[in-house]
């Protein structure tokens, strides 16, 4: 081990646990606890409070790795946190965590953390203290006007929240920017129109047939543990769900499907317009709520039309359909490679009509009522943010720039001409954990405290059973004394505006602790003094929060016709996947090294092809290929999949780093810098899966990390049965389900 | 085991597994994995790095062969006649079986890998050789080798301060494995033991299990049979032993529980639960 951290403790605990291992075949316990009296095996001189050496001590906060908001429990030991769980009070995750919310040590404990506020001098990047941080951040943030000051940040909610957006009132300013690449923006439209709630519950597990149009709700979706585990209710229910999942490129939610269809992509409007005719005039389901222009429309896809656009066989789309009139209740989805199209606001609609005209609506999709304390709401984000952001910058629009919790240097298309108009924003602030690229564009870089080292609240904007309010709590101390909080850093911001305001609260904490003091006590239960609610918040990390209950209304909009080229050549599908996501995650090593599910890769990019596509471009397996659209080119390997559509290519994202650490730096390419920046019309939201590429051979086939399959012979059983499959009759007999 | 002693004692040894076991088992931990509910998501292998100090070996590493993922998700493609695979992946979460008549066990020249009362295949870190013997005998390949030393490399300062104190890590020329998070049942069993009951089911969860997000594993003791491991093996029709006698114990053919590479005769304590598809 190296020498400086805490070796003496560390020595001490591998000490006794190597007995613990060498010892498995005795009967005695070698668990040695200080009430045995054996003090002398594990000896600290002074015990910190609640430290017992040896015994581990679980504590309940909030995930931060993804916007989902998942309660955890840290496993904290010697004052260090080791382990991370699912909090099964958590109605979000119950007690499950995935993948990113595992790896959230290795942020924690990332070596390449920033530990001291820089400011740009000359050129570069210095450190400085935070009192001429803050000094520096106290005269740009007065002299600016308000107009021409914002916050850029990722989905943020709870009271961070609510202390962001009382800053931006101080200063005057509306400029709140919310970008996530990973994002349902154009459906929470959709459902606000349709609806009329942007987040309605969507209940998984009531529903007995699930068709999901791309939307990889346990792989990078909104909250993949949450839909994981109604899938889990879904295929266990007395009637097993059946699921038919629709997309160019087999997700990880894919996978698990009873049917994958691959689609030409861009038609999914088609398809979903073709089943609400089949629907409506075969199976005669009534169209009530159906405007008539969209009637119309309907009825002008007929199958033969919509089998020959789609490039789904005519006899499926009926068997799938004539399914969904059968299964009812059902739910039909939209995922982000149908929202993140030109016309994606239209073609989200047309599959959430479907719902509609299923009846699905208030039994598969729930209304999530009203939520008491709105400020404290998520502000989700979205890719129209990036653009609105990229066109002020670039109209010389903003003086003053605070960014957090997102990287929009990394992932805004080149087409939007970012990087370059970072350079007339005169004054940019980056509170930030870790080197990204948009921390080195900064001027002034404020290094933040990890969630494992932090206060907060979070309201996770998807809760499909009970609404509540997750608590975040430091597990440990600090690893490193000069980083803060965002929730202090933004109280500081407001004591600098709002001395009379804010100077009674000393810090987050403190600031914290009012506000819980502050709740309604409807809330608050039967806790007999705000001390005990606070601690019971501690302790179970979780704050139900009773929300009424509420009907849904559904009302179909109009929607304009779908706009189908047939010669489209290649589309480019910038995936997301569980584990890297939008590229935030490459800089943890457990994540790198865990294989993309679907084409088990790692540490890498690679371009996914069907194998008829790439022979007819003679390009084979593992070979390096140029991928160019109009906005510029990539080079990587090629991995030949029969989960993809013939026309379409999938670069998966997360990799390209210029910067953010040892493991994330010049690994693979970043798809995002090659898509074009057309726009939804509807929502203004970016057409992220509507790039036309071209592919040309550049070399040959070369290594690539590609996990090395054990029991088979890579992707084929070769006749074994490693994974049996058994048809549901069957299963239906034996286990009555 | 050394040379002779294999030599003159193999059919005692296989016998042994025939007949039940020469053991005088304590517990028998054991493992079923409902497949229609894994989602090949990864939670369980991270989950994995995380509770047993699992190194992280690099790209160059990884690909040579020598990464140290205990806990890994194969993923198979059926139907490859088909021009796409629309059943979907078939995952498979793969870990040590920890086999009944392991055949890792006797092959082992210094005794490093032995069978505990608990039912687990042992490594013994300080006294393996590294031979690698073992791996090369191991039909599930879950073995893994320690080719270098990856202190420096897989815990830089301060990432070595999440490395978990219940268990070493492992140094170059070592063999390692799944243990069923060991560590973890050393614990409940002494939790037990200090309050003089036995161990109860569901009290023991390994680092896999209690990640998933289906719920896919189930682990628990078959010599408990109030136990949901063990009700689920019944019910499936899945029993101990090596392959006539499990052969007959399947009555139903149809029931979904079966054991990888039943007919090696080794008697893995992990029962998979078959994939259902719907066919339409």
């Amino acid at each position: 081990m190296s020498g400086k951290m805490n070796r003496r403790s560390f020595l001490k605990v591998m000490g006794w646990s190597g007995a613990g291992v060498a010892l498995t075949g005795c009967d005695m316990p070698t668990t040695v606890t200080l009430e045995e009296g054996k003090e002398d095996v594990v000896s600290y001189l002074m015990p910190e409070e609640y430290v017992i050496p040896g015994v581990g001590v679980w504590y309940a906060s909030t995930c931060t790795q993804c916007a989902a908001g998942c309660g955890i429990h840290g496993r904290v030991r010697e004052g260090r946190v080791l382990k991370l769980e699912g909090n099964p009070d958590a109605a979000v995750n119950n007690g499950k965590l995935c993948m990113m919310g595992q790896a959230g040590v290795q942020g924690h404990y990332n070596p390449d953390r920033i530990t001291s506020p820089m400011m740009r001098t000359g050129g570069s990047l210095t450190p400085i203290s935070w009192d001429k941080a803050l000094g520096v951040m106290e005269e740009k943030l007065g002299a600016v006007n308000g107009d021409r000051f914002a916050w850029f940040t990722g989905s943020i909610s709870g009271h961070q929240s609510v202390l962001l957006t009382n800053h931006l009132d101080a200063m005057g300013s509306t400029n709140h920017y919310v970008h996530e690449v990973v994002n349902n923006a154009v459906s929470r439209a959709v459902n606000q129109d349709m609806l009329g709630e942007a987040n309605p519950r969507l209940r998984l597990d009531k529903a007995k047939m699930i068709v999901s149009f791309g939307a990889d709700f346990m792989g990078a979706g909104q909250s993949p543990v949450q839909y994981a585990g109604q899938y889990a209710k879904f295929r266990t229910n007395k009637e097993r769900g059946l699921l038919v999942q629709i997309e160019p490129k087999m997700s990880l939610t894919g996978g698990s499907a009873d049917l994958w269809l691959a689609i030409k992509p861009g038609t999914e409007a088609v398809l979903a317009l073709g089943m609400a005719n089949l629907l409506l005039n075969k199976i005669k389901i009534s169209d009530t709520g159906i405007p008539a222009d969209v009637r119309t429309l309907i009825n002008t896809y007929d199958i033969t039309k919509v089998a020959r656009m789609t490039g789904v066989a005519g006899d499926r789309i009926q068997r799938v359909t004539q399914l969904l009139s059968e299964r009812t209740p059902s739910l039909v989805l939209a995922g982000a490679g149908v929202e993140g199209q030109a016309q994606g606001y239209s073609t989200t609609a047309a599959i959430m009509m479907l719902n509609h005209i299923l009846g699905n609506v208030g039994k598969t999709i729930e209304s999530a009522g009203d939520f008491p304390f709105p400020q404290l709401m998520a502000k989700q984000g979205g890719t129209a943010d990036l653009v609105a952001f990229a066109e002020a910058a670039n109209a010389k629009k903003l003086d003053v720039v605070i960014f957090h919790g997102s990287n929009p240097v990394y992932s805004a298309p080149k087409s939007l001409g970012l990087t370059e108009a970072m350079a007339n924003i005169g004054f940019k602030v980056a509170i930030s954990q870790f080197p990204d690229e948009t921390a080195m564009a900064a001027d002034l870089v404020l290094p933040m405290d990890s969630y494992l080292e932090d206060w907060g609240t979070q309201v996770p904007a998807d809760q499909a059973e009970a609404n509540a309010i997750h608590m975040q709590q430091p597990l440990m101390e600090k690893l490193n004394a000069e980083t803060k909080g965002l929730g202090d850093i933004l109280l500081t911001l407001l004591k600098q505006r709002k001395k009379d305001d804010y100077g009674q609260f000393e810090d987050y904490y403190a600031y914290l602790r009012n506000a819980f003091a502050a709740m309604p006590t409807s809330v608050k239960n039967d806790a007999k003094s705000n001390d005990e609610f606070w601690n019971t918040a501690l302790q179970t990390g979780v704050i139900k929060v009773d929300s009424g209950t509420k009907t849904l209304q559904s009302t179909v909009v109009s929607f304009a016709a779908p706009v189908v080229d047939d010669n489209a050549g290649l589309t480019l599908l910038p995936s997301p996947r569980l584990g890297l996501f939008d590229g935030r995650h490459a800089n943890l090593p457990w994540l790198q090294e865990a294989p993309d599910q679907i084409s088990k890769v790692v540490w890498d990019s690679w371009v996914e092809m069907h194998p008829d596509t790439a022979a007819k471009m003679g390009i084979g397996n593992l070979d390096l290929v140029e991928v160019n659209s109009a906005q510029g080119s990539v080079k990587l390997r090629v991995v030949l999949l029969k989960g993809m559509h013939a026309d379409a290519v999938a670069i998966p994202l997360g990799q390209g780093h210029e910067a953010y650490g040892r493991y994330a730096k010049g690994l693979g390419v970043n798809p995002l810098q090659i898509l074009d920046a057309t726009t939804d019309a509807k929502t203004g939201e970016l057409a992220m899966y509507s790039t036309r590429v071209t592919v040309k051979r550049v070399g040959p086939a070369d290594s690539l990390s590609i996990v090395r399959m054990g029991t088979g012979a890579g992707d084929s059983q070769v006749g074994r049965k490693l994974v049996g499959t058994v048809p549901v009759e069957q299963v239906r007999r034996t286990e009555g389900t | 085991m050394s040379l002779d002693n294999i030599l003159n004692h193999w059919s005692d040894y296989r016998k042994g597994a025939e007949e039940g076991g020469h053991h005088d088992y304590e517990h028998r931990w054991a493992m079923a994995i409902n497949l229609d509910l894994c989602i090949g998501c990864n939670a369980c292998s991270t989950a994995c790095y995380a509770e047993n100090n699992l190194a992280v070996v690099g790209k160059e590493r990884f690909e040579k062969g020598q990464a140290m993922h205990w806990m890994r998700i194969e993923r198979y493609w059926d139907q490859q006649e088909l021009e796409h695979p629309e059943q979907g992946a078939s995952f498979l979460p793969m870990m040590c079986q920890q086999c009944g008549a392991a055949t890792c066990e006797p092959v082992c020249p210094v005794a490093a890998t032995y069978h505990t009362p608990d039912g687990l295949n042992a490594q013994v870190y300080n006294r393996c050789i590294g031979s690698r013997y073992c791996s090369n005998n191991c039909p599930f390949r879950v073995r893994y080798f320690n080719f270098y030393s990856y202190y420096e490399s897989s815990w830089p300062e301060p990432m070595e301060q999440q490395l978990n104190p219940d268990i070493s890590v492992r140094d170059k020329g070592v063999m390692e494995k799944c243990t069923f998070c060991m560590q973890r049942i050393r614990s409940v069993k002494d939790k037990a033991f200090m309050e003089d009951r036995p161990v109860q089911d569901g009290e023991m969860v390994p680092a896999c299990a209690q990640s998933c997000p289906t719920s896919a594993i189930v682990f628990g003791d078959t010599m408990d049979e109030s136990s949901m491991v063990s009700k689920l093996w019944k019910k499936h029709q899945v029993e101990r032993g090596v392959y006539q006698k499990t052969k007959l114990a399947k009555k139903d053919a149809d029931l979904r529980g079966y054991r990888i590479f039943e007919e090696l005769n080794v008697d893995p304590s992990v029962m998979y639960l078959e994939r259902v598809r719907e066919d339409i």
